[in-house]
């Protein structure tokens, strides 16, 4: 018979077969929910930490993670760690919500993604600037007692790393192909370590970074222009990055704002022996989401 | 004497340590920077994972050894340190054995995503392996008689034996489940029954009920909140029984006639002892008690070094069965070989030598192609593929893209420079600071274009308004000094009509020693108030042992405080000697700090020669040449070369 025939094309119903029948029907709806799953934890709000090697990041993290901070080593890879919004924190969405609103005591889940300060190592903290999808918020962490020395040295570094940081975001503004503008960045940058007496205050923070990125991009735009090597490259890149208003006027942090860069500079401490205090970064968290 | 042990991820926690000195914070983060992140001290050849007598890297810093084991696709590093004086052979072991059983007991929270919390108390674990192997090094040291810890004499005086303990049967069969929620480590657990577990007697082994339970509970509790597997139960159900019918001989509290009942009741009281109580709260009362002297105390200690020895023969085990099993029956073929290509589709791989030997191939040739010197595309490669062995690709994710972008973030993390202090910053700084010439001195094999780049950096420096002085110390080659003459003539046409800075030759003429007209110059420099003096020094093949010694010389009169390498781009498995040589011939103080690569433009995407360089010295590429004219030097843009090299 013809359909008899047809049939014998199938395979045999050997017990592999069916195992794989079996398999194949239990796993799919598995793996769509797990492809579900693993993607809607990606959708809560992500708040970027970059600064430079020392500065406290990881610390910062461990401490918002568990309300203490522990022990931490120079971190080698970035580390995503799922963070609950402290309830008494305000929350800027919620502001026109009655305090009687059942949902008002719900905390506030982000995700805050920690990245290793090392020189060789800022690619991981830059590729996450260049492709935001989630990204609400950066804070660059630097150490207050560090700005302070003689040497300028861990003034010049952070400085440094932080104008590369928000030269990328200034870039993204610029070089957007549609008109509008990007979505608002806003940048905290934790003044931390002010347990320690030699740390500089907040005021002085920022005119300490603001000085050493004027000086910086001044002597970038006097520097060799960079290259990959071949020659196509040279055309693209024959002129120099400005961050921030061009001129010979002093570098100001408010300059961004053109670009949709909002920059704020807020002290605080990790550790300490009167343990830690970073209420002001909370809150600016709160403020963003 | 350890002076510590630490446990921590690569993303930057200390997960747990213990100090037995006060060591300096610097210590760890210093063995990591050089260890792992600027790759200063690389790992021997061999990889962990197919050595079973596996030997740790050593470190040295300070006063200090650190000697370190990691868990690659959990991204964990145990770091042990003594002091450099002692020698310490158990540490090796120490280092297998904490590992298997850290990552037996806490595999499950390092995991867990968006976390950094591990619950763990590990103290009483670690101190009873190193008590365990420190004796048991003692005791291979000295004679075989035993008088250690005061336990064992009074448990057991006369059960001292050395043999392994009779294997149990349900175990061993219990184990052999392919499914096994095993941790996939690297690692290679050396420990053997009879070198690693010598103080612990044979019966005491199979001591205690209370114990038992007390003790497994806190396992079966850990199975039950996380994946009860029937791997899981059965094996602690054998446990159980093996150590329950011995029981009744040897429960030093009288209670034989709760006996007959544990180990069927066993698995009961695990739940029961879950329930009510949060594991983190129960536990450190069991730790409490088991510092205690009591017998009931002592119990609990044994019962921990069952524990501990069940994990390392699970683990030993597994080993052994990966090693030599081989899927049997059609079923049992077809099935692995279904999941596997599954796997390799959806990821959750966890990747083998075998997978990446393919791609890996594909990755060298691409890099040879690139004129990547064999050497250093070679141990490129081998180091990506030391860190992918033992991972697990993500969903959704080929061995390919994994492979891409493991390479690109190593070739990322080769090719940034440590610190990007720029050249005009460190002239201002020196000139400002210690009023006095800035010095850099161009060094190379011949041909390579040194003159060339040397007034190109000079046209650099004159338009950033330096005054500059130019020695030229090439004494050797007849016509460098004439050359060197007209490249400074055409700077200073250039700089007067554009009004740059200032620049002039210094020149001696031939024959005279090199070293001693750079030192010359740079005291001209210095009562003429220039602000950099640019050495130009003759070509040297890099095997001609005796014009390169000069170079040591050369360094010591000159003092330069930049001494920058010219490299050809178009230069093939040469480069790595080159740079090597000339990187040792300034003497032991002294190295290059940088790489000029010059004639990039003609070498289109074949820019391998900056990876082999900085590959073989660890010295960064400041400058590329990319043209004919005065104004073609650029710095190096990593991303821009990592793309050109992955293209
Ligand atoms: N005194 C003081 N020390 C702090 C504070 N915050 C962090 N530290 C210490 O600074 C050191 C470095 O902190 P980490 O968090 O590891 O630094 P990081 O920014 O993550 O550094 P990388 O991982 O190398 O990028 C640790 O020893 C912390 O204990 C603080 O507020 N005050
Ligand atoms: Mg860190």
């Amino acid at each position: 018979m013809a359909w008899t025939n047809s049939l014998s094309f199938m395979p045999e119903p050997t017990p592999v077969l069916i195992l794989i029948s079996v398999l194949l029907v239990v796993s799919i709806p598995l793996l769509l929910h797990l492809i579900i799953y693993s993607t809607t934890s990606d959708t809560l709000p992500t708040i970027l930490l970059i600064g430079p090697s020392g500065a406290g990041k990881t610390a910062l993290v461990t401490l918002l993670e568990r309300g203490r901070p522990t022990a931490t080593r120079t971190s080698q890879t970035p580390h995503t760690v799922e963070v609950s919004l402290p309830v008494k924190t305000p929350v800027a969405s919620s502001r026109f919500r009655s305090p009687n609103d059942p949902t008002w005591e719900v905390t506030k889940k982000l995700l805050i993604q920690d990245t290793p300060g090392h020189g060789k190592l800022r690619h991981y903290a830059m590729d996450s600037i260049s492709k935001p999808q989630s990204l609400q918020g950066i804070i660059f962490v630097v150490d207050a007692a560090d700005l302070s020395s003689e040497a300028r040295e861990g003034a010049r570094q952070a400085a440094e790393y932080l104008h590369d940081v928000l030269l990328q975001l200034q870039k993204r503004a610029t070089n957007s192909k549609s008109s509008r503008a990007p979505k608002e960045m806003p940048v905290l940058i934790a003044a931390n370590k002010l347990d320690l007496f030699t740390a500089l205050p907040a005021p002085l923070v920022k005119s300490t970074l603001e000085s050493e990125i004027t000086k910086l991009r001044k002597s970038l735009s006097a520097g060799l222009l960079d290259s990959g090597v071949g020659a196509k490259d040279l055309d693209v890149t024959e002129e120099h990055d400005w961050l921030g208003e061009v001129g010979d006027g002093p570098f100001e942090f408010s300059q961004l704002q053109e670009f949709n860069v909002q920059v704020k500079i807020l002290a605080g401490n990790v550790t300490g022996v009167d343990g830690s205090d970073v209420k002001q970064w909370w809150n600016w968290i709160g403020s963003i989401l | 004497m350890l002076d510590g042990f630490e446990i921590l991820t690569t993303s930057g926690v200390v997960l747990w340590s213990k100090s037995y000195a006060p060591l300096s914070s610097g210590l760890i983060n210093g063995f990591i920077r050089d260890v792992f992140i600027e790759e200063k001290v690389l790992p021997s050849a061999t990889t962990a994972d197919d050595t079973s007598a596996s030997q740790h890297s050593a470190y040295k810093r300070e006063k200090y050894t650190l000697r370190w084991a990691s868990v690659k696709d959990l991204g964990l590093i145990f770091v042990a340190v003594y002091q450099s004086l002692l020698h310490l052979s158990w540490v090796d072991k120490l280092l297998d054995n904490i590992r298997v059983l850290f990552v037996d007991l806490y595999g499950d929270q390092v995991r867990k995503p968006h976390s950094t919390v591990v619950e763990c108390n590990f103290d009483d674990y670690f101190d009873q392996q190193v008590q365990e192997l420190e004796s048991s090094a003692e005791a291979s040291q000295r004679t075989p008689q035993i008088t250690r810890n005061d336990e064992n004499l009074k448990t057991t005086p006369d059960e001292e034996s050395e043999e392994p303990p009779p294997p149990i049967p349900g175990l061993l069969s219990g184990r052999k489940s392919p499914n096994s929620a095993a941790p996939s480590t690297d690692a290679t657990p050396t420990s053997t029954p009879d070198t690693s577990r010598p103080s612990t007697p044979l019966n005491g082994h199979l001591l205690s009920a209370k114990a038992t339970r007390g003790g497994t509970s806190r396992r079966a509790r850990k199975a039950a909140s996380g994946k009860p597997t029937a791997v899981d139960g059965l094996k602690e159900k054998s446990v159980g029984k093996a150590k329950g019918k011995q029981l009744r001989r040897w429960d030093a509290d009288g209670m034989a006639d709760e006996d007959e009942d544990v180990p069927l009741d066993y698995s009961a009281t695990s739940d029961a002892d879950s329930r009510p109580v949060s594991s983190a709260g129960v536990e450190p009362v069991d730790m409490a008690a088991s510092g205690m002297r009591t017998s009931k105390g002592q119990y609990i200690l044994k019962d921990l070094d069952d524990e501990v020895h069940s994990i390392l023969q699970s683990a030993k085990q597994k080993n052994q069965r990966t090693e030599t099993s081989k899927p049997t029956g059609v079923v049992g073929s077809s099935l692995g070989a279904i999941s596997g290509l599954f796997r390799n589709v959806i990821g959750g791989k966890v990747l083998t030598k075998q997978d990446l030997e393919k791609p890996m191939k594909g990755m060298e040739d691409l890099l040879l192609k690139k004129n990547v010197a064999r050497e250093a595309a070679v141990r490129l490669c081998e180091g990506v593929e030391r860190e992918l062995i033992g991972k697990k690709t993500g969903s959704f994710e080929s061995i390919d893209t994994l492979l891409r972008t493991s390479l690109s973030s190593s070739l990322t993390k080769l090719l940034t420079p440590t610190t990007s202090l720029s050249l005009l910053t460190s002239i201002t700084n020196i000139t400002t600071t210690q009023q006095r010439p800035y010095t850099i001195s161009i060094v190379g094999v011949n041909g390579v274009g040194k003159s060339t780049s040397l007034s190109k950096l000079a046209f650099f420096l004159l338009q950033n308004n330096l005054s500059l002085l130019i020695a030229a110390c090439d004494t050797f080659r007849s016509g460098a000094v004439e050359q060197l003459r007209v490249h400074a003539r055409n700077l200073k046409d250039l700089s007067d009509r554009e009004h740059l800075g200032r620049v002039e030759l210094y020149e001696k003429g031939y024959g005279k020693d090199a070293a001693h007209i750079a030192r010359d110059a740079v005291a001209y420099a210095k009562d003429h108030n220039f602000d950099v003096v640019l050495i130009d020094t003759a070509g040297r093949r890099h095997n001609d042992a005796r014009l390169m010694s000069s170079l040591e010389k050369f360094a010591e009169l000159a003092r330069p405080d930049k001494i920058l390498m010219v490299g050809e781009a178009l230069v093939g498995t040469d480069s790595v000697m080159q740079a090597r040589a000339f990187n040792a011939a300034f003497g032991a103080k002294r190295g290059l700090d940088g790489f000029i690569i010059s004639k990039c433009d003609t070498v289109g995407e074949m820019v391998g020669v900056l990876v082999s360089m900085v590959h073989a010295t660890g010295i960064p590429v400041v400058f590329l040449g990319v043209g004919q004219h005065y104004g073609d030097l650029r710095t190096v843009n990593v991303g821009n070369v990592v793309g050109l090299l992955m293209s």
